[in-house]
């Protein structure tokens, strides 16, 4: 047991932590909330550093098979905490002095820690544990913002999210109770004399809740108006954080069941759907926030490839890993830029910005150019190996959607950043808010790190 | 030091140089002495790799590293960049004369990608160079970025080129199926099917850099860019590197058995089309550009026909050949601020040295013996004579084209002035009525080039150049020079009497652009318009129309799941019947009554939950249901 707890180390810091921030934030006055926020921070950094601790020295299952410590626990730990370190970096300013400071930290690393519980989880039940612990810190933190927009926002997440709760719950019942155990480890054996017809069903639904986390096709409507409703800095943790769990325990999912096929179909044609969808829905967008709400969709279809691949294909797991660091750091940077320009809600406020923020410019077009897959960003190793790995499983057609779609969203990111590169227009006028320092240099750190994980792929492959 | 390291170095040294000056932009003064150091040094270490020809790997991605090699193709190519890349940086350091670190730090990333292209021994370093090659050159050619216009031309540029590129992310995928690996010499032997999926993507890829058909029409909006600009990428480097891709590539294309011939026909079609279009042109440097086109086209149809060394050899000459000219022609628009061919009169006897040496490279394009091309030429089109008359016949008629559009540029800039050609000066930018030593000495040291590399076609010296890439020794036949050496003459001679033709579908490119605009751009814009609207906007009729018609397929599907795959096709016909009607309108008529009135029940839902100031969260739902609902269904009947 001694053992099984230290294997959980850095779920147990980011609880732990959240609960010192709880305590410290109702004692503290308004003035010094910026000590709880600093705990906060420390937190997930914290988290982010025992990570790596426990690697190796722990059984890769614990608590009788519940909770799963193998590499894509560990990839997933690392990517979220330090995501979530990201984000609190970059978002003080959006919420100092806010009434609902700390109780915003908490939610956030709460959500993180949910998070961890189904990208971890190695049962069914503790997923389901996991999706309403990740869940429900999201409805109040988009909520938190106080105005009308978050509150339609927050109320469609939480709408969406119980529909989608539900078709989980449903799955999680039919497997259980077609298979009598809930451990992925026994489903290939408890599974193989059930209905095939039964278990598709079980299997899809299960999938189909986990798309609500990932903000992909069905379940990736509150992903755009989210983004553009909440604050800027829980805008930037949702669109990142929670998702990245959810492809991890679809990754999970399909590799347990006995026929893994009609599930990778079903996973296969949803990743189609989300990247063209959420590439194409963003072409048209002109506020900033939104368009990378729905570039986040178009990216959520990427990283659903390897899932589909996942029984067919040795590169899936390595490309799905990669990927889903590249992702949370790029984002983290292309959110920051905005987090760092409070005032600037469409993109003919950019105009001229290069002039008279360089470096932030640069972060700008290096996260976005990632975003897009051009090298030496991380992403591009991550596209490409998705792609390959798409190609190895056999699923060609969606090697040609992943290339075709990295194409088609050359062309929104462009319409953010030429307009750094021109003067500013006399005629429009500026918003007036200054520039936020804390996530400035956070967005140059992200892309800086963005870059560094691209040209040092090889290292980061050998270990995955 | 080693071999290997010089090979690193030569990769490394300008990519870490030119990163540096982009990240320092008050380093005005020193850019351009550190750049054509920098310049200079690659030079010397493109010719210490080409003689001792190393090879280097280090770990990259997951199944393939990242792999330098260097054989024969690649050392006479890497010189020859190294070479051009020093001099243009020469002429610039007179010729730009704001963001200078930019500039030259841009220039060194373009020069080192397209150096590591070289080099490149697998697909997937391959693809890393080339995708920088590509930014880079987008960020070169909207180096004006003031300029609107200009940074659209960069951006069609990219897009197209870039369009093209993603036959070489399907060439890296396929050839991973095909089992053969990623290494660019084990490419022929992967399995036949996966084998001609990637000569297919290759090609694909390598004629939209070579600005082949139907790809041709982004090299005449890159002529926006500046002067050095065009001179490096449309000579030795971005464009070039299209052509030695597919050379590097031929014996993958002949082991296809219809690759091969595809390339060669692309190749004579793109030379003797885009040669029209260049005699077409009034401007100095659309002319250059569908030259540059045309000439390449006769590399490409070299690597069709596995004439490696006749191809290399033509490159390599067309490289020094092109360079000189669009140096040349970006003096003389600094100086007199016009590109219009007109209104070049006198220019070559204004300032002699360049227009004699701008004129000893026109006459190589055009193909006068003893010069380069004729002998380059003349390889290509030999190897031609022995697959196919057509072949050569069409390879000739371009030749003859050649010398006509670089006749009626000689004529342009040695004719005399007249009342007519100070009216256009200062049209594009304002001139400077100067041209300095910057400017000429680069255009004659590249026109003594243009002159002489002829040789790596002739005996003695294109035997050495077959043996350096492991090929069987050939050279021109001998009428086969004494033919088209006379016809060059002959109609260089005729353009100093007669004017050529200009018909209006050569001047404006064959319409290739507006074509892609119509076929490509429109359509794919307007479905995004429209989805987005449905999504966003949440269109009553199309979302409820989707909803209605899923829901409907759903059940029938489910009612008829005995009946078998015919039930099942009646089912879904009939279905996509009621999604066409139910999209179009919700008319009563001709409607199935049960869908019809669930319809109208959803649609009047949502007109009250609209009035309810919750948004269209129906629409979601009902979507979401309907989706996961027809999805489940397809499984449970793909299953079956």
């Amino acid at each position: 047991m001694g053992m099984d707890a230290w294997a959980m180390l850095p779920e147990i810091v980011l609880i732990a932590g959240a609960l010192v921030v709880l305590l410290s934030g109702s004692f503290l006055p308004r003035s010094r909330q910026g000590v709880a926020y600093g705990i906060a921070t420390a937190t997930a950094l914290l988290s982010a550093a025992v990570a790596p601790m426990t690697f190796g020295a722990a059984p890769e299952a614990v608590f009788a098979g519940n909770y799963l410590v193998d590499t894509t626990t560990q990839v997933a730990r690392i990517a979220v905490t330090g995501a979530t370190a990201l984000v609190l970096l970059a978002g003080r300013g959006s919420i100092a002095g806010s009434p609902r400071e700390s109780e915003t930290t908490v939610l956030v690393l709460l959500g993180a820690a949910g998070t961890l519980v189904v990208a971890g989880a190695g049962d069914l039940l503790v997923l389901a544990v996991g999706f309403l612990l990740a869940s429900v810190p999201l409805y109040g933190l988009i909520g938190l913002a106080g105005t009308a927009r978050a509150a339609e926002a927050s109320l469609k997440t939480y709408l969406l999210g119980a529909l989608f709760g539900i078709v989980l719950l449903l799955g999680v019942t039919l497997l259980t109770g077609l298979s009598g155990t809930s451990v992925y480890s026994e489903l290939p054996v408890a599974l193989a004399d059930a209905p095939g017809g039964a278990v598709t069903v079980g299997a899809a639904a299960v999938l189909s809740g986990l798309m609500f986390k990932a903000g992909a096709v069905p379940g990736h409507f509150w992903v755009p108006d989210s983004a553009q409703g909440a604050n800027g800095l829980v805008a930037t943790f949702l669109t990142t954080v929670p998702k990245l769990g959810a492809f991890l325990a679809a990754f999970r999912i399909v590799e347990a069941l006995p026929d893994p096929a009609p599930a990778a179909v079903f996973v296969g044609v949803l990743a189609l759907l989300t990247m063209t969808l959420g590439n194409l829905a963003a072409y048209t967008q002109d506020d900033p926030r939104r368009l990378l709400g729905w570039s986040t969709v178009g990216q959520a279809g990427f990283l659903l490839v390897p899932v589909a691949v996942a029984t067919t294909s040795t590169l899936a797991l390595p490309a799905l890993l990669f990927y889903v660091l590249a992702y949370a750091v790029t984002n983290a940077a292309a959110f920051s830029v905005t987090l760092a320009l409070p005032g600037f809600r469409s993109l003919a406020d950019y105009r001229g910005l290069a002039r008279r923020h360089p470096a932030l410019a640069a972060a700008l077009v290096v996260a976005l150019l990632g975003l897009v897959g051009t090298p030496p960003t991380a992403i591009f190793v991550g596209k490409l190996t998705v792609a390959a790995a798409a190609w190895q499983g056999g699923a060609v057609w969606l090697a040609v959607a992943v290339m075709a779609n990295s194409v088609i969203s050359l062309y929104y990111y462009l319409r953010w950043i030429i307009p750094l590169y021109r003067p500013a227009d006399p005629a429009h006028v500026e918003p007036t808010a200054p520039l936020r320092v804390g996530a400035a240099r956070t967005a140059v750190v992200a892309a800086a790190l963005s870059l560094l994980l691209g040209v040092a792929a090889g290292v980061v492959f050998s270990v995955l | 030091m080693s071999a290997t390291a010089a090979l690193w170095l030569l990769v490394l040294l300008p990519a870490i140089a030119g990163a540096l000056l982009c990240l320092l932009p008050r380093a005005e003064r020193v850019a351009g002495v550190v750049a054509v150091g920098v310049a200079a040094v690659s030079l010397v270490l493109a010719v210490v790799v080409a003689v001792a020809q190393p090879t280097a790997a280090v770990p990259f991605i997951a199944g393939a590293g990242f792999d330098l090699r260097v054989d024969g193709l690649s050392a006479i190519l890497l010189p020859t960049v190294a070479a051009v890349t020093l001099l243009v940086l020469i002429f610039a350091a007179g010729d730009i004369r704001e963001g200078r670190p930019r500039f030259y730090g841009l220039m060194l990333i373009f020069a080192a990608a397209a150096l590591l292209t070289a080099v490149a021994g697998n697909l997937v370093t391959l693809l890393f160079a080339w995708e920088i090659m590509g930014a880079t050159s987008y960020a070169l050619i909207g180096f004006w970025w003031r300029d609107g216009h200009r940074l659209a031309s960069g951006t069609t540029a990219f897009i197209t080129t870039r369009a093209g590129d993603l036959g070489l992310y399907a060439a890296a995928g396929a050839a991973l199926g095909g089992g053969a690996g990623l290494g660019l010499a084990a490419l022929p032997d992967a399995t036949a099917g996966w084998r001609d999926v990637v000569a297919a993507g290759i090609l694909v890829a390598a004629l939209g850099k070579a600005a082949q058909l139907p790809f041709s029409f982004w090299l005449s909006r890159a002529m926006d860019g500046p002067s050095p600009v065009s001179a490096l990428l449309h000579s030795a480097a971005m464009v070039a590197m299209g052509g030695y891709l597919l050379l590097r590539a031929a014996p993958l294309l002949e082991s296809t058995g219809w690759a091969d011939t595809a390339a060669a026909w692309i190749g004579a079609a793109t030379a003797l089309l885009l040669g029209a279009v260049a005699v077409a042109q009034r401007d100095v440097k659309q002319l250059l550009a569908a030259s540059t086109a045309a000439q390449l086209g006769f590399v490409v149809l070299a690597a069709g026909l596995s004439a490696q060394g006749a191809g290399v050899a033509h490159l390599v000459a067309h490289a020094s050949t092109k360079a000189a000219l669009f140096i040349a022609a970006g003096a003389w628009l600094t100086a007199l601020g016009t590109r219009r061919l007109s209104s070049l009169a006198g220019a070559a006897r204004r300032w002699r040295v360049l227009g004699v040496s701008a004129s000893i490279a026109a006459l190589a394009l055009a193909g006068i013996p003893p010069l380069s091309l004729w002998a380059t030429k003349d390889a290509v089109l030999t190897a031609a004579l022995e697959e196919s008359l057509w072949l050569y016949i069409v390879g000739l008629a371009a030749s003859a084209l050649s010398a006509v559009y670089a006749g009626k540029l000689i004529v342009a800039i040695w004719r005399r002035p007249d009342a007519q050609t100070a009216t256009h000066y200062d049209e594009d930018e304002r001139g400077t009525r100067h041209v300095g030593a910057l400017e000429s000495a680069p255009v004659a040291v590249l026109a003594a080039g243009a002159a002489v590399l002829g040789m790596l076609a002739l005996p003695p010296l294109s035997g050495a150049v077959a043996q350096a890439i492991g090929q069987e020794p050939a050279a021109p036949g001998v009428w086969e020079l004494v033919a088209s050496g006379a016809i060059a003459l002959v109609l260089v001679l005729a353009a100093t009497r007669w004017r050529p033709p200009e018909p209006r579908w050569a001047a404006d490119w064959l319409g290739l652009e507006l074509a892609a605009d119509r076929l490509l751009v429109r359509p794919t814009l307007r479905l995004a318009d429209r989805l987005a609207r449905v999504d966003d906007a949440g269109i009553d009729a199309a979302a409820d129309g989707a909803a209605t018609a899923s829901l409907a397929i759903a059940r029938r599907a489910a009612s008829l799941d005995d009946a078998g795959i015919d039930a099942a096709a009646d089912g879904a016909a009939a279905a996509s019947l009621a999604i066409a009607r139910g999209a179009a309108s919700f008319d009563d008529r001709g409607v199935d009554r049960s869908v019809d009135g669930f319809a109208r029940r959803i649609w009047r839902a949502g007109r009250d939950s609209a009035r309810a100031q919750n948004g269209q969260l129906h629409h979601y739902y009902a979507q979401a249901v309907a989706l996961l609902s027809v999805a489940v269904v397809l499984l449970l009947v793909i299953e079956r």
